[in-house]
């Protein structure tokens, strides 16, 4: 565990050392910075998010959830890892008494982090916004469900995460990846919309499946059945990204 | 002696037809062997396959009698290398580069990567990014990486690429150091045949993939004038020069 918890470490400081993370905060923070403001304008005219402190947090995660969370994490994640193999940095762990299935988990685990300090992040400053704008309606309830909708979200963004780490160790070029993973998102984005009844199958379809655990009738058919899927796609694609990641010779 | 590598019939064939065919090679610790051949003779290949950073199409490479597929982790607890180009992440320090590589390995603190730095010279720039650094401070760099944990192996791919005449007379007393004062045992590639004859202990020569020959510094050098003599001799041997 020395070295799966050592890489860890290092994957962490050097995101953070890279200034990738901090410059993602700040953009996930001005989304909601522009968000307040369109809040206010749709307040003007009687469509108001504010109306419940609890609305704000869960709307702002439905908008990052679909956008920037998972542009933010595809970078991170191609960054890891095509972007390592192509600056010839990776076999600098490589070569360190650390085995290939403990880096590649560790990487994983590093991404995670990265997808869950932005989620937090996110959550409290949204949640502190909707808590000022309307401190009155707070409910512990309403809390709870912003906490779970936060959460949960960490599953399909961490999908996507693996799909493209799975695409980074097939391909060379970052930037190769990258268009990959924009043209993929947005055919399945299409053809979730196109064939709406088989849109469970699609992994852009559930980035907003919050949804379903702060509804008011909580769907446990349908949470159990993306879960699933979601959960096939991801042992699929950590198993195919790792039997690449194990093979490839540098 | 105890035997710190065992590379036993060792191939890797790449699509254009170079590689390493079925080697063999054998070093003891203490030794300082010296790899030798020309351009693309299959000496980095062989140091990645070692190292794990390829995957041999047959053979295998021992590491203190630990084979590098099955038990990686324990057969590099105690190898520092450099392999191909000393790499370093650019948006760190020299430090700071050094504390990353650190906490794969016990013991190893502050005073320590300070230590290795100014073994190297390049203690000076220890805040520096590496993005920074020349060829030759980069190449510094790589080595103070490969030796930090004190290893008992250490396999170093043209270690003294980008070096002036000073930095190559600073690695060279550097290995003699370690060899005398911690027994540490060295595998060297290089195409500089006279650097070799003044570090190494023990030289084989590869050339087309094949090992062409394995021998002690001593018996070479009381039978030719120098290294560079008997590195042709046996080439010619073959029928290839």
């Amino acid at each position: 565990m020395e070295g799966f918890k050592a890489t860890v470490i290092n994957e962490i400081e050097k995101m953070y050392k890279k200034k990738k993370m901090i410059v993602i905060l700040i953009i996930s923070v001005a989304v909601i910075a522009i968000g307040i403001l369109i809040s206010i304008g749709l307040s003007s005219v009687g469509v108001g998010v504010f109306k419940k402190s609890s609305v704000f947090p869960i709307s702002v995660l439905s908008v990052l959830a679909n956008t920037l969370l998972p542009l933010f994490t595809t970078l991170v994640a191609i960054d890891l890892f095509s972007g390592e193999f192509s600056h010839n940095t990776m076999k600098i762990a490589l070569t360190r008494p650390v085995s290939r299935f403990k880096l590649f988990s560790a990487k994983i685990t590093a991404i995670a982090f990265f997808v869950m300090v932005n989620l937090v992040v996110v959550m409290l400053l949204s949640t502190s916004v909707g808590l000022i704008c309307n401190f009155n309606s707070i409910t512990f309830i309403g809390i709870i469900r912003i906490i779970i909708s936060y959460i949960v979200t960490l599953l399909p963004i961490m999908v996507l995460a693996l799909i493209v780490v799975f695409f980074s160790n097939i391909l060379k070029s970052s930037s190769a990846v990258f268009f990959l993973c924009i043209m993929l998102y947005m055919i399945s984005f299409v053809m979730g919309k196109i064939f709406s009844p088989y849109s469970s199958l699609f992994i852009t379809s559930m980035l907003d499946w919050h949804i379903h655990w702060v509804s008011d009738t909580m769907l446990i058919t349908k949470i159990t059945r993306e879960f699933l899927i979601m959960l096939g796609y991801g042992i699929m694609f950590f198993t195919g990204g790792y039997y690449l990641f194990d093979k490839r010779d540098l | 002696m105890e035997k710190v590598i065992e590379i036993n019939g060792l191939t890797k064939m790449y699509k254009n037809g170079r590689g390493i065919k079925t080697l063999n090679l054998e070093i003891n610790k203490g030794d300082v062997f010296g790899f030798l051949g020309p351009n693309g003779s299959g000496k980095t290949t062989a140091m990645k396959i070692m190292t794990g950073l390829m995957k041999a199409d047959s053979g295998e490479v021992k590491l203190f009698g630990r084979n590098v597929v099955d038990e990686y982790e324990k057969a590099m607890q105690h190898v520092g290398c450099l392999i191909e180009t000393a790499e370093s992440y650019p948006y760190l320090t020299a430090y700071e580069n050094l504390k990353l590589f650190s906490r794969y390995y016990k013991n190893i603190d502050d005073n320590r990567i300070d230590e290795v730095l100014s073994l190297t010279g390049i203690l000076k720039y220890r805040n520096e990014k590496s993005k920074n650094f020349s060829l030759g401070m980069k190449q510094r760099l790589g080595l103070s990486a490969a030796i930090l944990s004190k290893p008992e192996l250490v396999i170093l791919d043209e270690p003294l690429n980008g070096l002036d005449v000073e930095g190559m007379i600073e690695i060279r007393k550097l290995i003699k150091k370690l060899v005398e004062t911690e027994q540490t045992t060295f595998f060297i590639s290089s195409h500089l045949i006279h650097d070799v004859e003044l570090t190494c202990t023990k030289i084989g020569i590869i050339y087309e993939g094949k090992l062409l020959s394995v021998d002690h510094m001593e018996n070479i050098l009381a039978n030719y004038a120098t290294l560079e003599n008997y590195f042709i001799s046996e080439v010619d041997k073959n029928g290839r020069i």
